[in-house]
This record gives C-alpha cells, structure tokens and sequence, in this order.
C-alpha cells in the first residue's frame, strides 16, 4: 500500500510514518498543506491519503477542502481525514456522492493503533469507516419521529457506533470483549428496531446505518 | 370690544390700547407744534417719554420669554440695562439735533451699564457653564468608554479563538502524538503483558485529557463557527435539534468575531430551551442585517412561558448587553415564544 500523508505537526507526521512503516506500509510523500497534497497525488498516484482537516496556512477546513478536491480528481484514492473534533457536517460533505473509499477519524484513534492500521487498510480497499462520535452526535433525540433511536440499548449503540466505524463481527466483539454470537444478536435487534434490510457486508452494513440516521436527520 | 372678542387677555388688550394712544398722542403734539407756529421741536421730547413705557414693556416681555432662573433674572437685567441705553442714546440724539450738543456725554455711563450687566451674567451664569463643561466631559467619557469597552470585548475574542486553535493545534495535537507513541511502544511489548497492561491505562489518561481539552475548547468558541463562520454553524447546530427547525439567513457581512459567537450562544441556548421545555412542533431561526446591527430571531411554536429572568436567558442578556445589543423574549403562556436579539456592529 502506498501512503501519502498532510499532516502539519512535524511531531505527529513522522509519529505516524514510523507507525507506518514499521508495518509495512509505504510512505511516498509527506505534505503540510493542502496544495502540497494535490501535488503529491498527481506525482506519486498512492492508494491512500491521511489528510489532517486544520492544515495551513488558515488552519480552518484546507485539509477537507483538499481532500474533495483530490477525490474529484483521482476517484479511486482512498481517503482518510484526521480531525481534532467530530463535525457531522464534514462527514457528509466528505462523503458526498461516492462512499466508497472515504474515512473520517478523530485524531486520537491514531494511538489505538491496530484499530487503526486496520482502517487504513479498509479505506484503502474503498470501505467506508466513520467515527463512532459521528454515530454518536446523530444519535442525539431530536424530536418523536426519532422514537426508534432512543429505543436502542446502550450495548446496541455501542455496536451500532462500531458498526459505523467498518469494523468486522469479530472485531466488535474484540472491542466490546463479548462473544461474536452476541454481537451478532445485537446487530439482527438493532437492524430490526431501525427497520433495516439485514446485509452481511461490513462495508453495506455502514452505508446502510448511514442512509438511515442521514434521512432521520 | 372687538379685541377681547378676538381671544386677547384683558392685559393684553390694555397694552394694545396704550400703544395706540401713544401713537396717537406723539401725532396729535406734532399737529400742535405744527399749528402753533412751530420753531423749537418739543415734540421730540413728548416722543421720548412714550416711547419709554413701550420699550419696557416690549422688553419685559422678551425677558420673560426666557426660562426660569438664573437665565430669566440675567434677561430682565439685560432688558433693564437696553431701555436705560436706549433712553441715554435717544436723548443724545436729541440734544445733540435740538441743543447741538456734540460732546457724546453718555459714553461713560453705557460703558457702566454693560460692565455692570456682564459682570451680574457671570456671577449668575457660572454654575450652568460648568454643568454645561461637565456634561461634554462626561459625554467625551461615555464615548470612549463605549469604544475601549468594544475594543477590549472584540480583542477577548479574538484571543479566545487563538487560544482555541492552541488548544486543538498544540496541546490536543501533542497528546495525539504521546498516544501514537504508547500505541508503538504497546505493539513492541507483546509478549509482556504487565507492560501492556501499564501502557494501556497511560493511554487512557492522554484519552481523558484529549476528551476534555476538546471539550473545553468547543466550549470557548465551537470549531465550526471559527471555522466557517456564524450561518455554517447555525446549520449544524439546527441539524443537531431536528427537522423542525428552519433558518433564515439574510446575511452576507463577515461580523466581528465577539458578535457571531454571542449570536452563536443565543441560538444554541434558546434552541435547547425549545427542545427542553417548549413542546414545539416547529421552530425557526432568523439571522438578518439591519441598521448597522446583526439582528437574530428565534422562535417556537410551543407552550410559552418562559421566564425571562431564569437564569439562562439572564446569562445571554448580560453576554448580548457587554456588546451593547439587547435581548427580548416573548413568551405568553400558550403563544410560543420568541427570542429577539440585535448587536450593534457598524463601528
């Protein structure tokens, strides 16, 4: 796989090279700004971008920006946005049209660092991953036509959120430290309490929460 | 007596009726003198006496025109002072036509009587042209208070969104990294599960520390709005409140950074209120320039009653009032309520 990150925290930048390599991922190109990104995919053509949101010089959304941008242009690049903060807003701008191949991350997922080379590897593959805050700030109670939501457990939630982020039966049930039987129960309930069409593909199954909580919103 | 017929007070009707018998009298002396053989003219001096009373009289009336106190009693002095001038002058005049006078005998005594009237007007004056000094003073004051009160909320700020930035760029960022850095270390211990264990719980502290970190600056200023500004954000945060929330945005200008975010917490605090206590079906967000001022309106459609002195409406008026704008709420029991708010931001 080959890599090119935007990130401008130098501390940061070569935290996450090293990670990288140490796993035998190639890193191609190193940029601190969003010019410097559309740049580095024109020349280098990579599987995969990691791209931090606050890039220079305004330190607002460039990175985002840039990120649309370099999707626009090579369609197949997979993209994964770092952000300090959860904004729903940017997730769906990010996603737009073309889900396949897109990831929206809190930063500090970085440090659970299996979790994250394994979503790596799925926007790399063109797999959806949203941060389970995404889940979460969507999951606010609104108003009564949101009555299904708020009927969900908190384990359902807790999987529902996984289940956002991509993750596997088996993985769910690593992070949950629950059996992949259970998981698998919580996930014919919840499919079931939302009205759901049930689907076995990690990759459908986020798309499908996601076209839900976004005509709910 | 056509006169009183026609609305005049009797004093009035008496002072009309003197001046024409004055008139009257000065033509009917002149006949006289014209009559009886004329040589020395002693009309002049008939003349001089009317016209004595009526100068009084019409000058009695200008000084009473005038506000009472110091300004009235320096009218009547100075109304004094022009019948004696103007008595001295005419009688001059005459002296000097009738007599051939040509020495100018009064000049003494009007120069007495104007240091006389001036020096009375300062005495009497001085108090109003102090009140007068300290009024534009203190005017002066209030304008650069409103000023530096401004200057100092805009550069508040400003400095909060730097300080924001700090937090998720410096701060937030590094912990990031000692994360990534535990998260390496965690994979090269593998195979002791004691240091794993450690790593782990230090992992979760950097977790807590990013949490709160973002927490707190989300609370200082909400990224998006310093990101995108105040209609961005406004749009999220009605996304996050449900479909019934519709937004209006008539605004194009970019507004001082104090002003969107005071507006920003306006809405999100009368938006929570509505989801909260309102039991609304609808509600609305209006945002609009008018007048050299960002006016935000935000409505429901629910049950009313709102107390606007509870504590959290108390909160955001003192917020809106720092920026020298006001906040009101409409909330009549059953009618929905409205919160209104203007910011002045044209200078």
């Amino acid at each position: 796989m080959r890599v090119v990150i935007a990130e401008d925290l130098a501390l940061l930048r070569e935290g996450v090279v090293a990670l990288l390599r140490e796993n035998g991922i190639e890193v191609v190109a190193q940029v601190e700004d969003g010019p410097g990104l559309l740049r580095a995919i024109a020349g280098h053509e990579p599987d995969l971008a990691i791209v931090d949101v606050r890039l220079p010089p305004t330190f607002s959304d460039e990175g985002l920006r840039a990120a649309i941008e370099a999707r626009r242009r090579q369609p197949a690049l997979g993209v994964l946005v770092l952000s300090q903060y959860v904004e729903t807003a940017y997730a769906s701008e990010l996603i737009g049209e073309n889900t396949a191949g897109i990831g929206y991350l809190l930063k500090e997922r970085i440090g659970d660092v299996r979790a994250f080379l394994d979503a790596l590897t799925r926007v790399a593959d063109g797999g959806t991953v949203l941060d389970r805050q995404v889940v979460t700030q969507l999951l606010v109670p609104r108003d009564s036509s949101m009555d299904a939501l708020t009927s969900l457990t908190t384990r359902e939630r807790d999987v529902l959120e996984l289940m956002a982020e991509g993750r596997s039966n088996t993985a769910i049930a690593e992070s949950l430290v629950v059996t992949p039987g259970a998981v698998e129960k919580h996930i014919t309930n919840i499919f079931s309490k939302l009205d759901l069409p049930a689907c076995d593909d990690d990759h459908r199954r986020v798309l499908a929460v996601l076209a839900y909580l976004r005509v709910a919103g | 007596m056509p006169a009183l017929a026609a609305g005049l007070s009797l004093g009035e009707y008496a002072r009309s009726l003197f001046r024409r018998l004055a008139a009257l009298t000065a033509v009917l002396v002149t006949a006289i003198w014209a009559i009886g053989g004329q040589g020395y003219f002693w009309p002049a001096w008939v003349w001089l006496g009317l016209a004595v009373p009526v100068l009084l009289d019409f000058t009695a009336g200008w000084a009473w025109r005038h506000e009472r106190g110091a300004v009235r009693r320096v009218a009547c002095v100075w109304a004094l002072v022009s019948v004696v001038a103007v008595i001295l002058l005419l009688t001059w005049i005459l002296t000097w036509l009738l007599a051939g006078v040509h020495e100018f005998w009064p000049a003494w005594a009007l120069l007495g009587l104007a240091t006389a009237g001036s020096a009375y007007s300062l005495v009497a004056l001085h108090d109003r042209v102090l009140v007068a000094r300290g009024r534009r003073a203190l005017r002066a004051r209030i304008d650069m208070l409103t000023r530096t009160r401004r200057q100092a909320v805009d550069a508040q700020a400003i400095e909060l969104r730097r300080i924001e930035r700090d937090l998720h760029d410096g701060a937030q960022a590094r912990l990031v990294a000692l994360t990534l850095q535990l998260g390496r270390a965690e994979l090269r211990a593998s195979d002791q599960p004691e240091v794993r264990r450690l790593i782990r719980d230090a992992q979760r502290e950097a977790h807590f520390a990013i949490a709160e970190l973002r927490d707190l600056a989300r609370g200082i200023v909400p990224p998006l709005l310093a990101d995108r500004g105040l209609v961005a954000a406004v749009e999220s945060l009605a996304a996050r409140y449900g479909r019934g929330t519709a937004i209006q945005a008539n605004t194009r200008r970019n507004h001082p950074p104090a002003v969107e975010t005071a507006a920003y917490f306006v809405i999100a605090e009368a938006l929570t209120n509505t989801v909260k206590h309102a039991a609304a079906r609808r509600s609305w967000v209006r945002l609009s320039d008018e007048h050299r001022a960002l006016v935000v309106a935000v409505g429901d459609d629910g049950c009313g009653g709102a107390d606007p002195q509870g504590s959290g409406l108390a909160g955001l008026r003192a917020r809106v009032e720092a920026l020298d704008g006001n906040l009101t709420v409409q909330s009549r029991h059953g009618e929905g309520t409205v919160v209104e708010v203007s910011i002045p931001c044209g200078w």
